[in-house]
């Protein structure tokens, strides 16, 4: 059983995170069914944004652009982040079921190199963002 | 942000062109579908995307703005043909920082005048963001806010007041935010880890007090069951707040002094002394120097607790701090209360400048407080704010315009120089600056009452 909210907008990923206003819900069970549903994010305060999902029970979050304070709030509530992810909502859906989404293929622009460095840092590895440090040269 | 690696650039052919590539805002265009057509130089390097990538990709996640979605104002522009001039936001970068950014819009047009996309220009704010986060750090220290110099002179000594382990005195009126002072000496004092224990001396009787200062031990009286810990004990570490220190008993400042001279305690009912190492701060809104002078409050403690005095002004001393308190607490209940009022008119702050606030920045927050129930969104007016402030409550309430505002001014100022002259109106219109008549005139038409009394046979005040 494993439960993804993907962060969409006009039937694509949300491109912000931080300020997305519908979540599709879905939920696998055991035998491989899925069942769909749609959630409004609180609009409000990003840490009100976290709970919910947290209160959803949600194991991964696949979405566009997201604020690094954020995305270490979602990810101290337990949830896997798959960030910076661009394109149909259905077709990253269907390359979440079939585990093809850490490609580049559905990296946003100026991304790759940071979703190379998600794989190379797992969450059970301790860090998932980036491979850049705050204090790194630019 | 910038990119590393030299990219071979496309032969620049045009001057539009020259002038686009050398320019520090970023720019970029796109088609009918939202794909990027053209992306400058300074475009890749604010958002950290090379334009290899960016070209036709769609716009909303090259740019990830905040803006970008149902509040696009690229989109808005090209609904209602109207550019958006500098509007604020801010766009996600790769590593998930935040770049505070302006953006500008503008339709492009074909040479027969047809639609065929958009052009955005954006500006990175970031220097300025951080311009505008020094200065205001200059008029803040912790939750303190003021621009005052009288504060500011406060502001200098703080760091070095907190460091010290001395005894501090508060004076203030009330609502001055003599509790506020203390929990900032404290958070900023090497005893920031340590506990902050309040306590106000004037709300609690005497016996009561002494239990809750010095805690009891278990049979030390009828009801004790168990040994309780004093607010002494609970402040190990830490600092212990003692407000209204005037208001102590002669009994208590008795041994209140010894806490302070010796640093031992007893609890009630103890048979042994215990050590304090809590930092002491004390304040009150009396004068503790009169009360002395008086006999009402102990020579000895006088001299023990002034050690370092901070003296904080009134409201009415600092009224420079209005603007900057009251979009302080604008900001702090659009945070709790999950709202977004933009800020307070000019003619509403004219009237809270007005106003002699003996309240102080108690009142003014409770008075923002206040107008953020009647307030649903925009702007605080006139309409909102307390009746107290408006003077006329129900005109105000029935024409929130500039004209009103005036009035009320008007009327303030009239009454403030008439309590000031001591109701010699004579006095008064000279003070204002208007011949008496054109005052008796006024007070009839702005409706301000006055006391029996005309002050006339009374010497006016000095101011």
């Amino acid at each position: 059983m494993s439960k993804a909210a993907f962060a969409y907008w006009d039937n694509r990923i949300a491109p912000v995170f931080d300020c997305a206003r519908q979540i599709r819900l879905v939920e696998t069970d055991a035998s491989g069914i899925s069942t769909e549903t749609q959630e409004m994010p609180p609009d409000d305060q990003p840490v009100q944004k976290a709970l919910r999902l947290a209160e959803l029970a949600v194991d991964t979050l696949v979405c566009g652009a997201i604020s690094r304070s954020l995305h270490e709030t979602i990810s101290a509530c337990g949830i896997r982040v798959v960030p910076f992810v661009a394109g149909e909502v259905e077709e990253i859906i269907q390359a979440w079921r079939s585990g093809n989404l850490q490609g580049d293929a559905y990296a946003m622009p100026g991304c790759r190199r940071h979703r190379r460095s998600l794989r190379r840092f797992t969450p059970e590895r301790g860090r998932n963002f980036s491979c850049k440090k705050p204090g790194d040269k630019k | 942000m910038s990119i590393r690696k030299k990219k071979s650039r496309p032969a620049v052919v045009t001057p539009t062109e020259t002038i686009l590539e050398s320019i520090s805002d970023g720019v970029f265009t796109v088609d009918m579908e939202w794909r990027i057509t053209s992306f400058n130089r300074a475009a890749e390097e604010i958002t950290g995307v090379p334009r290899e990538e960016a070209i036709q990709r769609v716009c909303s996640e090259v740019f990830r703005c905040s803006m970008c979605g149902a509040d696009c104002a690229l989109q808005l522009t090209l609904e209602t043909g109207k550019p958006i001039i500098g509007k604020s936001g801010y766009i996600i970068t790769a590593e998930g920082n935040r770049i505070p950014i302006s953006i500008s819009t503008a339709v492009l047009k074909d040479a027969q005048g047809q639609v065929v996309g958009g052009a955005e220009t954006f500006r990175d704010l970031s220097e300025i963001e951080a311009l505008r986060r020094e200065l205001d750090s200059r008029f803040r220290v912790a939750d303190l806010v003021s621009r005052s110099p009288l504060m500011q002179r406060i502001f200098e000594v703080l760091p070095a007041i907190a460091a010290s382990p001395s005894t501090v005195l508060i004076l203030g009126e009330t609502g001055t935010g003599k509790e506020l002072m203390a929990r900032t000496i404290h958070d900023l004092s090497p005893r920031q880890q340590g506990p902050f224990i309040a306590v106000n001396c004037g709300a609690l009787p005497d016996t009561l007090l002494e239990s809750e200062l010095f805690g009891y031990k278990a049979g030390a009286f009828t009801g004790a069951g168990k040994d309780k810990l004093g607010r002494f004990a609970l402040a190990r570490g830490g600092t212990i707040f003692l407000d209204e220190i005037g208001d102590v008993s002669p009994a208590l400042q008795v041994r209140l002094l010894r806490v302070l001279q010796e640093r031992t305690f007893e609890p009630l009912g103890a048979t042994r002394s215990e050590q304090t190492d809590a930092r002491v701060i004390v304040a009150t809104n009396r004068d503790l120097a009169e009360l002395t002078r008086s006999g009402a409050f102990r020579e000895d403690l006088y001299y023990r607790v002034n050690v370092v005095r901070v003296q904080l002004p009134p409201l009415r001393r600092r009224k420079e701090d209005i603007p900057l308190l009251v979009d302080h607490f604008i900001n702090r209940f659009n945070r709790l209360q999950r709202k977004a009022i933009q800020g307070i008119a000019p003619e509403a702050l004219s009237l809270l400048m007005a106003h002699h606030w003996p309240g102080n920045v108690r009142e003014l927050a409770n008075a923002v407080e206040r107008a953020f129930i009647m307030c649903e969104g925009g702007l605080i007016s006139i309409a909102h704010l307390p009746e107290e402030l408006t003077a006329h409550g129900a005109s105000a309430a029935a024409g929130a315009d500039v004209r009103s505002a005036h009035d009320l001014l008007d009327a303030q100022s009239i009454r403030s120089a008439l309590e000031r002259n001591g109701y010699n109106r004579l006095a008064a219109a000279r003070q204002l600056g208007i011949h008496k008549t054109t005052l008796f005139r006024r007070i009839k038409k702005l409706g301000i009452s006055l006391p029996e009394q005309d002050g006339r046979s009374r010497t006016p005040p000095a101011r």
